[in-house]
């Protein structure tokens, strides 16, 4: 069996929106680690140095258009998986089972994937662009006079905004519930179904994915808003 | 004359002799001969599949909506085979025997052995199929003892056996499909026999979606499709059990073997009212562990639990003390009516008696708290102990009955009866499981079979997947290797255009009646007349009763049936009345049988041939034959007997006292 | 009790079909849901019309026939039970009950509340079996199976082919159907010699009979009225991923 034929039926499509799904996991890890540095009351020295070399790395410039990619990748094949799925059932039912047999989050992953996406084009926009092709203040900090672009100022500006707060907020609600279900639903569709394992990986998806790090995400631009 | 073609020599070796001097069909001519089968469960599913590997260009039918449906899929309990695995001294001579004294002597001493003989491939085969029997901890296969019988023989998938085997003989005939061996033909409903010069030739099915009548050729036809147990419109058979494709083929020439030959199984859940549609079997394992009893006083209305021990009857073990609550199902099937009628029958109905298990769970309880050595548990625990030990080994049975009463069967005793099972009798086949048709071959539950008066427990499947999977591909080379030179007859033929022809005549009539009453009311009136005068207990003057009002019924279901709807299409009346239609013939010609045989052997109870305590007493001078009954015309019937020759097992009163 | 139903009337494959509503009065708490279909069907006959069509045979829970889509349920609200095993003591009087057929595009409505599930006869034939011609096989205890593997392939061949998971499954996949198969014949020896081809050619046919795909929201183990496990899927999953990197 070749390849192209192994990732295009139901399950090989499941295989690489789960594995897209893992390194987007690793991935938001290393996000919020770095953002924590937005809290510090140090006019941005650290955020901007590791917005700059985050920025110029080769090897990190890379992996984040490796990045982009993945994200395309795993929106797509859940699109395509998820459009395909309700063809296959042109009727629908006229009574629905409710949260009887699922639960409602698992059932919209495709609606809670799209709030993602789009929470981060707006991000993408925001941020991302303003850093690379925008124009942004710069701010040098040592005698040296190196010139950093102030990526946490303008951070700092867009989070006195009301409204983008609550988008960043919903956005993080959207990722809360998508990795409850997600990371669960990855080790699954590895084939990862263990009696002995699944109480880990379920309290590891809740707690670290479902929980910790979306509130993580959701309490800077709250911190900034309220308490800068 | 009827001629069994059972093999010259000694017992042991006529079906190996058979084997090695049958007629063959070379490959090359097999794949231009085509077998239509009818039915596919057990013995249909292993047939077609069977054959199909042979080479033979199969065409299966099924009225279901899969092959995987058939009503073997409801099987619980096991399959018997005689391989001695526990070391207890089982043997296929002690399984043969077995079967033939526990059908009262009434089956052929020849095919029994046979059916014997071959038990032991068929778990092997099973197994090769990936049929998950259940197992010891050392990894080899578990036995258990069932119906009474002295040894370990049956191998069994938890309470699921039929389903287990019918899948894997399912996945055997579906294997053939994707090879393109099988054709498969489901929602059909065969309707006739086609005959051309004396042989079976195909058949006329109905395609249930389409309404349409189809005609298929084949060298030979093979009915695989069950018993006719539903001629009682209350039995444990699946709401489409029917009888119809036997029956047509009883018209178009082949006997009809001991019809009257009913199993009835002591342990089911009583009706609960006039609704019902079916009756539930469960598994006869459970008369390992409980006791039956009712209570002492007539129409005793206390809660079961109010009855003190002193005043309960376990009328099994007082009247069978050797054998107890594991006497045969005929025996304990009787018994129960008995009390029944005789007034100390127990619920709403008053139709049923307890089966309780207060005593297995406290026996279990104990074993349980010595087995951890709790030497002074008190009653609770040993209770809670005991449930755990009942849930573990009936648990999916307890849970169908609390499902099906809402009763909890852990708390309160269950209350059962007897209701129609298995029909013994069926198409009257030679030892080459060939009708009187030649061509037309009967197998499994659809032949009169190996089970004379009383099938044993565990046996129904080892016969069907014995017939399908070890003795018909063997058989029906030795007819078809003289049709070699036969080239498939174009279905226009004017032996198809006729029974085409009759079909449509009786569907378009069906249609046309548009009477007053639904096909139910009819199947309900002929389940009612043969339950009470041919059913457990039958007597002459019932029976002659009963004739009379089935051809008084027969007659009202012609002018006042009503059909909706249209022969085009799905018409699930439609199906049902051709159903009943038939039944209401076979009903009559089963009343004949029991009226004919004025003896009681295995299910056959007739109330004017019984000992002075109750019992069923054979009379083998005069009824040690089949009947075989020829059909000449509408309520005419001509007796032939196949006279039952005993070689090796010398008949002899049963006695479970 | 009397009760309201509203059940879903199409004369045939073609038709578009519509909900019809239908009174049913003195309906016993004891009666089975199919019976009370039956009297229903009944009074409908006595009255000239035609009965409602649904796909039924052993009701006993075993066959797989049975098929109804109860007020947003497949098989009803209970438990590990198929329709034909469900009471009416689980309803109330003056209870509406809507009943549907399974919906799938791999399962066409022929009439009324019945489907077409050919489909998974054709999963079957793409793989779900042991090659294994009758008299080929040697001493049934020849094949040692060690009792945890025994009962495990036991209780994923304890499917009885409803249909139910495919019904209950957002994305009517018919993932539980298929691995089930799989399960139970990887599980034992003798389907190891064709476990690769079994697992990807089952799943293409899947594919190709138009089922979604998995998404794990587990509305299948909830609703198969035989209690078939999920961990079958994540089997089916690795026998996939098995085969996929091994096969050439």
């Amino acid at each position: 069996m070749k390849w192209s034929q192994f990732f295009s039926t139901s399950i090989g499509k499941k295989l690489l929106v789960g594995a897209t799904g893992f390194f987007l996991c690793s991935f938001v890890i290393v996000h919020l680690a770095g953002n924590f540095a937005l809290l510090s009351t140090d006019e941005g020295r650290g955020f901007n140095a590791y917005a700059d070399f985050m920025g110029h790395n080769g090897l990190i410039q890379f992996i984040a258009w490796g990045l982009k990619i993945v994200i395309l990748l795993h929106a797509i094949l859940a699109l395509q998986l998820t459009f395909k799925n309700r063809a296959a059932r042109p009727v629908k039912y006229a009574v629905q089972p409710g949260n009887a047999t699922s639960s409602w989050y698992s059932r919209q992953m495709a609606i809670m994937g799209s709030i993602l996406l789009i929470f981060i084009i707006i991000h993408l926009k925001d941020f991302w662009y303003a850093m690379h092709y925008g124009d942004l203040d710069k701010i040098t900090y040592d005698v040296n006079g190196k010139e950093y672009a102030n990526l946490y100022k303008s951070v700092h500006v867009a989070f006195k905004e009301l409204w983008i707060v609550v988008i960043y907020v919903i956005g993080m609600i959207g990722l809360s519930f998508h990795l409850i279900h997600g990371f669960k639903s990855a080790f699954q569709t590895f084939g990862l179904n263990h009696k002995k394992y699944n109480g880990i990986i379920n309290f590891v998806g809740v707690w670290l994915f479902g929980i910790a790090i979306p509130v993580g995400f959701a309490a800077i631009p709250l911190y900034i808003y309220f308490c800068m | 004359m009827l001629n069994s073609k059972i093999p010259a020599g000694p017992l042991e070796t006529k079906w190996s002799k058979y084997k090695s001097t049958v007629k063959l069909v070379n490959p090359a001519n097999k794949r231009k001969i085509e077998v239509i089968v009818v039915g596919t469960g057990l013995a249909g599913a292993s047939a077609a599949a069977s054959l199909a590997e042979l080479g033979y260009k199969v065409k299966a039918f099924c009225f279901q909506d899969s092959p995987r449906r058939a009503h073997s899929i409801a099987a619980q309990g096991g399959i018997n085979a005689a391989k001695n695995y526990q070391n207890d001294g089982d043997s296929v001579f002690r399984l043969f025997y077995d079967t033939v004294k526990g059908g009262d002597y009434r089956a052929r001493e020849a095919n029994v052995y046979r059916l014997s003989e071959v038990s032991g491939s068929i778990i092997d085969q099973c197994v090769a199929q990936g049929v998950p029997f259940a197992r010891e901890y050392g990894g080899l296969l578990s036995n258990r003892s069932f119906g009474g019988t002295q040894v370990q023989r049956t191998f069994y998938a938890a309470g699921q056996t039929g389903q287990q085997l019918l899948l894997g003989a399912y996945s055997a005939i579906e294997r053939q499909v994707a090879l393109g061996n099988v054709k498969m033909y489901r929602r059909h409903e065969m309707l006739d026999v086609v005959t051309v010069d004396g042989k079976a030739r195909g058949i006329i099915a109905r395609d249930l979606v389409t309404g349409k009548l189809e005609r298929h050729f084949g060298h030979a036809v093979l009915l695989c499709t069950g018993g006719y147990g539903n001629v009682f419109f209350l039995s444990t058979n699946a709401m489409g059990s029917n009888v119809t494709a036997a029956w047509k083929a009883h018209k178009r020439g082949a006997y009809f073997g001991n019809p009257c030959f009913t199993q009835i199984h002591p342990t089911c859940i009583p009706v609960s009212g006039d609704h019902q549609s079916k009756l539930t079997l469960m598994s006869e394992s459970l008369r390992n562990d409980g006791r039956i009893w009712v209570p002492k006083k007539k129409d005793d209305n206390r809660k079961p639990s109010d009855i003190p021990e002193e005043e309960r009857d376990y009328y099994l073990e007082r009247r069978y003390p050797a054998f107890g609550n594991l006497v045969p199902r005929d025996v304990a099937s009787r018994a129960a009516k008995e009390r029944c009628d005789a007034g100390y029958g127990v619920g709403t109905s008053k139709m049923a008696v307890y089966l309780d298990y207060a005593d297995a769970i406290e026996r279990y309880g104990k074993i349980e708290a010595n087995k951890h050595g709790k030497d002074h548990a008190s009653k609770e625990e040993i209770i809670v102990m005991g449930k755990e030990v009942v849930k573990e080994k009936y648990g999916n049975l307890f849970d169908m009955y609390a499902k099906i009463t809402g009763e909890n069967p852990y708390e309160t005793p269950m209350r059962i009866y007897p209701a129609v099972h298995y029909t013994m009798g069926g198409l009257w086949v030679d030892y080459e499981l060939m009708t009187t048709v030649p061509g037309l071959y009967a197998l499994g539950e659809a032949n009169f079979s190996d089970h004379g008066a009383n099938r044993l427990g565990a046996s129904a499947l080892m016969q069907g997947l014995a017939d399908g999977y070890f003795v018909i591909p063997y058989t029906i080379g030795n007819y078809l290797a003289d049709e070699i030179h036969t080239k498939p007859i174009p279905t226009d033929h004017p032996a198809f255009v006729e029974a085409e022809k009759g079909v449509q005549d009786i569907i378009t009539k069906l249609m046309t009646i548009n009477g007053t009453k639904s096909v139910d009311h009819f199947h309900k009136a002929l389940g009612k007349i043969m339950w009470d005068k041919c059913g457990m207990a039958r007597n002459a003057q019932g029976l002659q009763e009963a004739i009379k009002e089935i051809q008084a019924l027969r007659a009202e279901f012609w002018k006042d049936v009503r059909i909706p709807g249209t022969a085009e299409g799905i018409n699930t009346e439609l199906e049902k009345a051709a159903r009943v239609a038939d039944f209401l013939e076979l009903g009559e010609l089963m009343c004949m049988d029991a009226l004919n045989r004025n003896e009681s052997c295995g299910g056959h109870f007739r109330e004017e041939s019984q000992t002075e305590d109750g019992e069923a007493k054979r009379d083998d001078d005069n009824y040690s034959y089949v009947a075989a009954w020829e059909y000449k015309g509408q309520s005419q019937f001509e007796l032939h007997k196949e006279a039952l020759n005993f070689e090796i097992v010398h008949p002899s009163q049963r006695s479970y006292k | 009790m009397n009760l309201t139903l509203k059940v879903w009337k199409q004369n045939n494959a073609q038709d578009q079909g519509h909900f019809e509503s239908f009174q049913v009065s003195d309906v016993s708490k004891d009666m089975s849901f199919l019976e009370m279909f039956d009297v229903l069907n009944e009074r409908l006959i006595n009255e000239g019309k035609e009965p409602i069509a649904f796909d039924h045979d052993c009701r006993e829970g075993i066959c797989g026939m049975c098929s109804m889509y109860i007020n947003g349920r497949a098989h009803g609200p209970w438990n590990e039970t198929t329709t034909c095993q469900l009471h009416m003591r689980a309803y109330n009087d003056g209870d509406t009950i809507t009943v549907e057929p399974w919906r799938a595009g791999a399962f066409p409505v022929l009439k009324d509340l019945m489907v077409d599930r050919t489909a998974f006869d054709r999963i079957i034939e793409a793989g779900g079996y042991i090659s294994v011609n009758t008299g080929n096989a040697q001493d049934a205890n020849c094949i040692p199976v060690d009792k945890t593997s025994a009962d495990a392939a036991f209780a994923a061949a304890a499917c009885i082919g409803c249909g139910a998971c495919v019904a209950a499954c957002k994305n009517s996949s018919a993932m539980l159907f298929v691995s089930a198969k799989v399960s139970q014949l990887s599980l034992l020896p003798q389907g190891d010699p064709e476990r690769k081809d079994r697992a990807l050619n089952m799943l293409a046919q899947m594919d190709k009979e138009g089922f979604g795909s998995c998404t794990n929201t587990g509305a299948c183990e909830a609703e198969c009225p035989k209690g078939i496990s999920i961990s079958n899927i994540a089997r089916l999953n690795r026998e996939y991923i098995r085969a996929g990197f091994t096969q050439e």
